[in-house]
């Protein structure tokens, strides 16, 4: 199981960046990666969100070209608050989840244009924000909580499943 | 435990500040190298896997759509056969009735127009039933023809339609004569569905084949002057009253659809209007 996570943390970052042209909607391609780090913080716990918040990250920056390390910061510190706050949230409506990872793809934009500041890498921040912080985050939404709702929707059907056998 | 937890993002914090600011530092090529190690062979790997399935249905769906327009053509085509087919035999049926229509405004006589709507074409009867009867006064024995020539006669005039006996009826005989020779004689149809031209030897010693025969109009039945058919043999009978004519019709009567029936009289010679020439 762990492996497997292991596997889809690793494979899932990499792939992101490869298989970016076919996973984008209307020119704008949703963050998987750190939809996949929200949703192993919330089952794991912050430990393991930010583990795999810092390696989805970092396999992210390197494959994408950028700066090694930024993406890496923000979603293991992403990840660790959410596994951190995942007990006293409420995250099984749609409408918390859509808002919810609308807020946290902001979060995490600014967090990488401050941090780009830092290390004066130039970016401008109305364009960045605008065109692409802002359509992702709306996107991240959208697919983050249809991604909720079909696990949810799998395990029921586990669930039953299981409760059906003799 | 929270501790443990602090400390691990503290460290992971660290580690990116680390990286970051080596990589601003110079020293970034190198931890580049380090993960390009790891991510390409597996961004390669993905790419061609991606490549290869999206090829693959990249090529169903065109064997799909060739699949369809394949048979939207083939729906195409018959439609179109259809309707040349519809086209022709429209064009077909406006060249035979402007045919009509032209001889009956040349014709000297009160015609009527009349399509065919039945044929009987066993050995023994040999007739056409035409659309027109007794609502349309059409008397017995009206004679009928189309622009090519001597159709036959009215023999049985009904309520909506009238029975036409054809040339070839067995029980149909026209008086005639040889249109160049002026060779009198009576054209009789044949159980074999052929017309004979029945004259006398000694009148008819230069016909010949080819010759064309045409309504003597005698009796006051049939115009003078009608194409009958052409001579196609002689049956020489030696020292016989009678020798006989093979004939080959001038109206095509299995395939001819549109009449004109003589309801008028006529004492002139028709021969004129009428393709003549063999």
């Amino acid at each position: 199981m762990r492996g497997l996570l292991v596997l889809t943390v690793a494979g899932g970052s990499v792939a992101h960046a490869t298989l970016t042209p076919l996973i984008s909607i209307a020119g704008v391609t949703p963050d998987l990666p750190l939809i996949m780090v929200v949703l192993l913080a919330l089952r794991r716990g912050p430990e393991f969100g930010c583990l795999s918040g810092f390696v989805t990250g970092l396999l992210q920056d390197a494959a994408g070209g950028g700066l090694i390390g930024v993406q890496a910061l923000t979603k293991a510190v992403i990840g660790f608050g959410i596994g951190v706050a995942g007990g006293r949230l409420r995250v099984s409506q749609p409408l918390v989840q859509v808002p919810g990872l609308v807020m946290l793809t902001i979060a995490e934009g600014l967090a990488r244009f401050a941090l780009l500041q830092i290390f004066r890498f130039p970016a401008p921040f109305g364009d960045l924000m605008m065109y692409v912080v802002l359509p992702q985050a709306l996107c991240n939404g959208f697919v983050g909580a249809a991604v909720v709702l079909g696990l949810a929707w799998a395990q029921a059907l586990r669930g039953r499943f299981e409760g059906g056998q003799p | 435990m929270k501790i443990r937890k602090l400390a691990l993002l503290g460290s992971l914090v660290a580690a990116c500040l680390l990286l970051l600011t080596l990589q601003t530092r110079g020293y970034g090529s190198a931890a580049r190298d380090l993960f390009a190690i790891v991510t390409t062979p597996i961004q390669t790997g993905l790419a061609k896997a991606s490549r290869a399935t999206f090829g693959m249905w990249a090529t169903y769906l065109d064997w799909k759509n060739v699949r369809a327009e394949n048979r939207r053509l083939r729906e195409e085509v018959q439609d179109l056969r259809v309707r040349a087919l519809r086209v022709s035999e429209t064009d077909d049926e406006n060249r035979r009735l402007r045919r009509l229509l032209v001889l009956q405004e040349r014709l000297p006589l009160t015609t009527l127009p009349g399509e065919i709507i039945a044929r009987e074409w066993g050995g023994w009867i040999r007739s056409l039933t035409v659309n027109r009867g007794r609502g349309d006064n059409v008397p017995r024995l009206t004679a009928v023809i189309s622009p090519d020539g001597l159709v036959g006669r009215i023999v049985d005039v009904r309520l909506g339609a009238s029975i036409v006996q054809v040339l070839t009826d067995p029980a149909s005989t026209v008086g005639a004569h040889v249109l160049r020779t002026r060779t009198p004689g009576i054209v009789e149809g044949d159980p074999r569905g052929t017309l004979r031209f029945k004259f006398m030897a000694r009148d008819g010693a230069s016909i010949q084949s080819g010759d064309v025969l045409v309504t003597a109009g005698q009796g006051g039945l049939f115009p003078r002057g009608i194409p009958i058919g052409t001579v196609r043999s002689i049956d020489n009978r030696g020292a016989a009253l009678f020798h006989y004519a093979e004939l080959t019709p001038a109206v095509d009567f299995a395939r001819v659809d549109e009449v004109l029936l003589v309801t008028g009289d006529s004492q002139r010679d028709l021969t004129a209007y009428f393709p003549t020439d063999g």
